[in-house]
């Protein structure tokens, strides 16, 4: 029988089961990681809830740059339209924006 | 009988203009352990004859026996299975994979019969020894010299060998030159 | 061992080396693929992410908001509004609130500006618990500001105590900074100038009879819709939003914004499916000699199918893991950066988001299904179409 070297035995599965095991590790500290946070941030939702009550928030204060994309919620369709009827709004988050529910409240119940 | 044809004929391309009749009512019987040797022009079917006994092709009509079995009835599943267990192959321009390594390329046809790596590994080297090619195991089959090419591709062919213990069950496996 | 097992892994040993020995090409797709992934994956975690902070959050905005129109745009609501509004059966309370916008022309920022009764609003007398510095003051004080973060920021840089605005007349206004909204409510107050009701009249020359809209709380949450109805009877120039309407927005506005990225995502995508199936479906002449050969070497179609299976699935399943992942961390540690510029605009003021990725098994579910699946299909299809060709023909031509 004719020696057989150990290096013809190495399979590249063998490679790949390891590189899985390193990513199952990784994805574990970032799954726990992510737990962590997941806590913290269910444990502080009352602060913005509060910030929410005590101010009469409607909205995120993620764009900035206008009224109708810092408060989309309590905007009008129209507003980003009043420059001239036939603008398309200027801002670039404009375009990102749906304008509010149409109709208001008298749909309410229909 | 290892191998039994009757009245086999192979027509190619049939009924188009660019029909070639390769092979007519051949008949042809060969026993075990025989060495055989086909003769002829070029051009005269013999390809076609041992694409046809290798199953790798089926006749346009007659009979034929390959190791017990009847081609002719068999879907494409059986004969791959047929193939790999019976028949060796040694084309005429060798078909090795040029990517592959020589060690890789002679154990392509082990793959399929979930040897262990090391019974794979075993046969391949005793292969490799062999034919006096094992100090190209690792080369990639496309960057060695023709004649060594040439003996990579025999020992591909014959690396499905059964092992001696089931020798009597198996029959032992047809190479053909294609 | 079981023959079956050890076959299959002897496929996945061939299909790793096979790999392998087309390194560049195989790594190329991936980075490729992965990075469409990623941004697939990113916009869907941060849109997410944002529409469940605006959710949460907004659980405990007023019931009903009214607000006045006159020509089409919003303008100041008489205080009398609220006297009517606060005679309808089942109003507990009507809090008037002045909230307006005022824009720095030194660093071109737009702020945001709430004058506000805090003693008058819901868990008002808690909002201490989300300054970070400082306290609210007693009622009934003046010429005090609570503000968000950036606000802070800006009034460092100028290096003054006071935060000093201009009325419509130019005069001058300063305000003492007696808190600073903590960091976690940084999506809600970080452009935020909280002050006295009064002192916001005074800066924006609002009529004492007048407030920017009406916070309406009722004493049946049952009731919201009926008792808007009323309202909305009662005062016909008037526009009532509901908590409920809200929330609806702000679910469409993000379901919209992220629809509009992944309309632009999915024609990255397709361009992608695109490419990926000219490369695997015109399968280059060596590919398909490869099949024949395999298959004349007493390879099974199902053989060389687990083998094309196995790439495919080893590529897409290590972009989808990779983008995904990446994704995850460019969401969650670098607070979505990449999107910044689209998100934000022109805004001078940007929040820490904070943002927590919900990890919800659809989300991901969905991107495989919008990733992996063609990419998959458009490997293995092509290849079993040329494997089930009988060897027979696939044979004429070598
Ligand atoms: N796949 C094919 N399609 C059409 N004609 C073929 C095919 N293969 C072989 N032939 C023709 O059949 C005849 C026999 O070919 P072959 O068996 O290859 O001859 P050789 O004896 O030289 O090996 C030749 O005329 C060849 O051109
Ligand atoms: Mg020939």
């Amino acid at each position: 029988m004719s020696p057989v070297s150990d290096k013809v035995l190495r399979r590249p599965l063998h490679v790949l089961v390891l590189l899985l095991a390193c990513l199952a590790a990784v994805h574990a500290v970032l799954y726990s990681h992510y737990r962590h946070r997941l806590a913290e941030y269910e444990a502080r939702s009352d602060l913005r809830q509060i910030a929410t009550a005590a101010l009469g928030l409607s909205d995120l204060c993620i764009a900035t740059e206008a009224r109708y994309t810092r408060h989309p919620a309590a905007s009008d369709a129209v507003v980003p339209f009043m420059d001239h009827p036939g603008a398309i709004e200027h801002f670039p988050t404009g375009s990102f924006w749906a304008p509010p529910i149409p109709g208001g409240i008298r749909e309410v119940g229909k | 009988m290892l191998i039994e044809l009757e009245g086999v004929t192979k027509i190619y391309n049939q009924g188009q203009i660019n029909e070639v009749v390769a092979l007519r009512d051949i008949d042809l019987r060969i026993k075990e352990h025989t060495l055989n040797c086909l003769r002829g022009a070029s051009g005269c079917g013999k390809s076609t004859l041992l694409s046809i006994i290798g199953c790798v092709i089926q006749p346009t009509s007659g009979r034929t026996a390959i190791a017990g079995l009847q081609p002719a009835r068999m879907p494409d599943r059986f004969l791959t299975v047929h193939r790999r267990r019976c028949i060796g192959f040694i084309f005429q321009n060798y078909n090795i994979l040029p990517a592959l390594t020589v060690r890789e390329n002679i154990t392509l046809p082990l793959v399929p019969l979930g040897l262990s790596r090391r019974a794979m590994a075993e046969r391949v080297e005793r292969l490799l020894q062999q034919f006096s090619i094992g100090h190209r195991g690792n080369f990639p089959a496309g960057r060695i010299s023709g004649g060594e090419l040439q003996r990579v591709a025999i020992a591909r062919a014959l690396v499905n060998d059964p092992p001696p213990s089931s020798w009597q069950t198996n029959p032992r496996p047809i190479s053909t030159a294609v | 061992m079981n023959g079956g097992l050890t076959k299959h892994l002897n496929i996945i040993d061939y299909t790793l080396s096979s790999l392998w020995r087309r390194r560049a090409r195989n790594a190329s797709v991936l980075i490729v693929f992965a990075g469409v992934i990623f941004l697939v994956a990113s916009f869907q975690f941060v849109t997410e992410a944002l529409t469940e902070t605006a959710l949460d959050s907004l659980r405990t905005a007023p019931e009903i908001t009214i607000q006045r129109l006159s020509a089409g745009r919003q303008t100041e609501v008489p205080l009398d509004y609220g006297e009517q509004v606060a005679s309808i059966h089942g109003v507990r309370e009507v809090v008037p609130r002045i909230w307006g916008y005022y824009f720095d022309e030194v660093t071109g920022a737009n702020l945001t500006v709430i004058g506000v009764d805090l003693e008058r609003m819901p868990l008002g007398e808690k909002l201490n618990l989300t300054l970070a510095e400082g306290e609210v003051p007693e009622p009934g004080a003046s010429g005090w500001v609570l503000v968000g973060r950036s606000i802070k920021r800006i009034v460092e840089s100028k290096g003054t105590a006071y935060l000093s605005l201009f009325r419509p007349d130019l005069s001058q206004a300063s305000y003492a900074i007696t808190g600073v909204f903590d960091a976690v409510t940084d999506v809600l107050t970080n452009d935020l100038i909280v002050m006295d009701i009064g002192d916001a009249r005074d800066l924006f020359h609002i009529s004492p009879a007048a407030a920017t809209d009406l916070c309406v709380y009722v004493a049946n949450l049952e009731e919201v819709p009926n008792i808007a109805r009323k309202i909305a009877a009662a005062l016909p120039d008037a526009r009532v939003l509901t908590r409920s309407q809200i929330s609806q927005t702000y679910q469409v506005v993000f379901g919209w914004r992220s629809g509009f990225a992944s309309v632009c995502l999915l024609t990255a995508l397709a361009a992608f499916v695109i490419f990926a199936w000219d490369k695997a479906s015109g399968l280059s002449p060596e590919e398909r000699r490869e099949i024949t050969i395999l298959k004349i070497l007493g390879w099974e179609t199902s053989d060389i199918l687990a083998v094309r299976f196995w790439e495919g699935a080893l590529v897409a399943g290590g972009a989808f893991i990779a983008g995904c992942t990446g994704a995850y961390i460019h969401v969650a540690y670098f607070d979505a950066s990449l999107f910044r510029s689209v998100m934000v605009g022109w805004s001078v003021i940007h929040p820490s988001l904070r943002l927590v990725p919900s990890l919800q098994v659809s989300t991901l579910l969905l991107i495989f299904c919008f990733t992996v699946l063609p990419y998959m299909a458009a490997t293995v299809i092509p290849a079993w179409r040329s494997a089930i060709v009988p060897t027979d023909s696939a044979l004429s031509g070598m």
